[in-house]
């Protein structure tokens, strides 16, 4: 157990809470200096307590905390403000980005750039800008701020550049290999797409199509086989 | 060693929300050593109502027979359909008396990272319910939580799929509210949505 030490005034969005004890909350929160933090609100379910309304999702934070073990004790909330609620499939793909960090990201272990990421991605949903290509922009810089080598530009057996005329097959773990005739499960992209997404330019369609395919492989080869709740949710509401 | 029956009584306690070993023990001898008529009304109290308890048909709220009075009633507008998270959200609309339509009660909301989505709300059956060709409008008035936003989005796409207006209460300033003391949350999205007079 690490001292017990105070955090003052840390950056923060709620991922996730849930009730604990009988006017409790457990809050998942994002910090920018010391990762996710599991954080226990005394109270913050009584009619009239002030942390109620402010504990929200997907809202730019202030929190103070103290503790040494593995949930803190949340002090003190300020709402930051200046971005309006998520609405709509906007807050739908919120959920997404949570759960994908809840999932993912180890406990205190600091990312601040995985935190900017996260607050930029936020942000334009907030603003409605087009959501495929700022999910594809922070599946890319969440996977490789957590340390999960995402190769782009070198073909891993040949080690020789991406070609943007080539086609490529992406192998986990490993990188994109040509393969101009293959035809099977694993995700093929075009050099052009690879380079793309290495330069961080969603705006082609066909980078769009392959960028999300590969995205999607290779988040779900890291969560080993668990299923991702808001996407189950967001393919109901599709189906239905 | 506790007896095993005693065991089994602090266990089932449990199933409460926010009763943790600790309460469910506290709750168990209280029960047992200074309160047993209140169990035993507590245990026939409970018995009863798993058997004679169920969902409206029209509704979703528990009523005793299969349509509960509020729906059966010719003094309702039933072209209207007002759609509740809980229980207590449609008791506090009735305290309003401004509302005279029907309603619809969820008994939960969507909650992607809890599972909860369409499927565990049953929200077919709601569909079904709002599509019986007499309901002309459902206002949605679900909590102004992230998780009653995404409810009420998601049951609005379904409706206008159908052809059905769907709406929204409105949020803002409570009534008799001042600025000086109210959140600034609330006044921030007042302002992002503000209206034209």
């Amino acid at each position: 157990m690490s001292p017990k030490q105070r955090i003052d005034q840390q950056p923060a969005f709620i991922l996730h809470s849930y009730p604990w004890r009988e006017t409790s909350l457990i809050v998942e929160a994002f910090s920018r200096d010391h990762g996710r933090v599991a954080l226990v609100a005394k109270g913050a379910r009584r009619p009239l307590s002030a942390l109620r309304g402010v504990l929200m999702a997907f809202q730019p934070l202030q929190l103070d905390w103290s503790g040494g073990g593995e949930v803190k004790t949340l002090i003190r909330a300020e709402w930051q403000g200046g971005q309006p609620l998520l609405t709509g499939r906007a807050l739908l793909c919120g959920y997404y980005l949570n759960e994908l960090l809840v999932r993912l990201s180890a406990r205190e272990d600091a990312h601040p750039a995985l935190y900017r990421a996260y607050a930029t991605a936020l942000a334009a949903l907030a603003r409605g800008l087009p959501i495929a290509p700022l999910l594809r922009r922070f599946e890319l810089a969440m996977l490789r701020e957590l340390g999960y080598g995402v190769g782009l530009e070198v073909d891993a057996e040949s080690g020789e550049a991406v070609d943007p005329a080539g086609r490529y097959v992406y192998i986990i773990e490993k990188g994109p290999v040509s393969a101009p005739d293959y035809a099977g499960e694993l995700p093929t992209l075009t050099g052009r797409s690879l380079l793309d997404m290495a330069a961080d330019t969603f705006e082609r369609p066909e980078t769009l199509t392959q960028s999300r395919n590969l995205l999607r492989a290779l988040i779900n080869h890291y969560l080993h086989g668990h299923e991702l709740q808001s996407r189950r949710v967001l393919k109901e509401l599709q189906e239905l | 060693m506790l007896p095993s029956t005693l065991d089994e009584l602090i266990e089932a306690l449990r199933c409460l929300p926010g009763v943790g070993p600790k309460s469910a023990q506290r709750m168990a001898y209280h029960l047992l050593q200074r309160d047993q008529r209140g169990a035993g009304r507590l245990a026939s109290a409970l018995q009863k109502a798993l058997v004679v308890l169920r969902h409206c048909e029209r509704c979703n709220a528990f009523t005793e027979s299969q349509v509960c009075q509020r729906c059966a009633s010719s003094q309702r507008d039933a072209s209207l359909l007002c759609v509740v998270e809980m229980p207590a959200d449609l008791a506090m609309i009735e305290q309003t008396h401004a509302y005279d339509g029907l309603y619809y009660v969820l008994m939960g909301r969507i909650s992607p990272l809890d599972g909860i989505g369409p499927r565990e709300l049953k929200l077919d059956r709601l569909l079904a319910r709002a599509t019986d060709g007499v309901v002309r409008e459902v206002i949605l008035a679900t909590n102004f939580t992230n998780e009653g936003e995404a409810t009420a989005h998601t049951i609005s796409e379904l409706l206008n799929a159908r052809g059905i207006r769907a709406s929204r209460l409105s949020r803002g300033v409570p009534v008799g509210g001042e600025l000086e003391h109210t959140d600034s949350g609330t006044i921030a999205q007042a302002l992002f949505e503000r209206r034209a007079l």
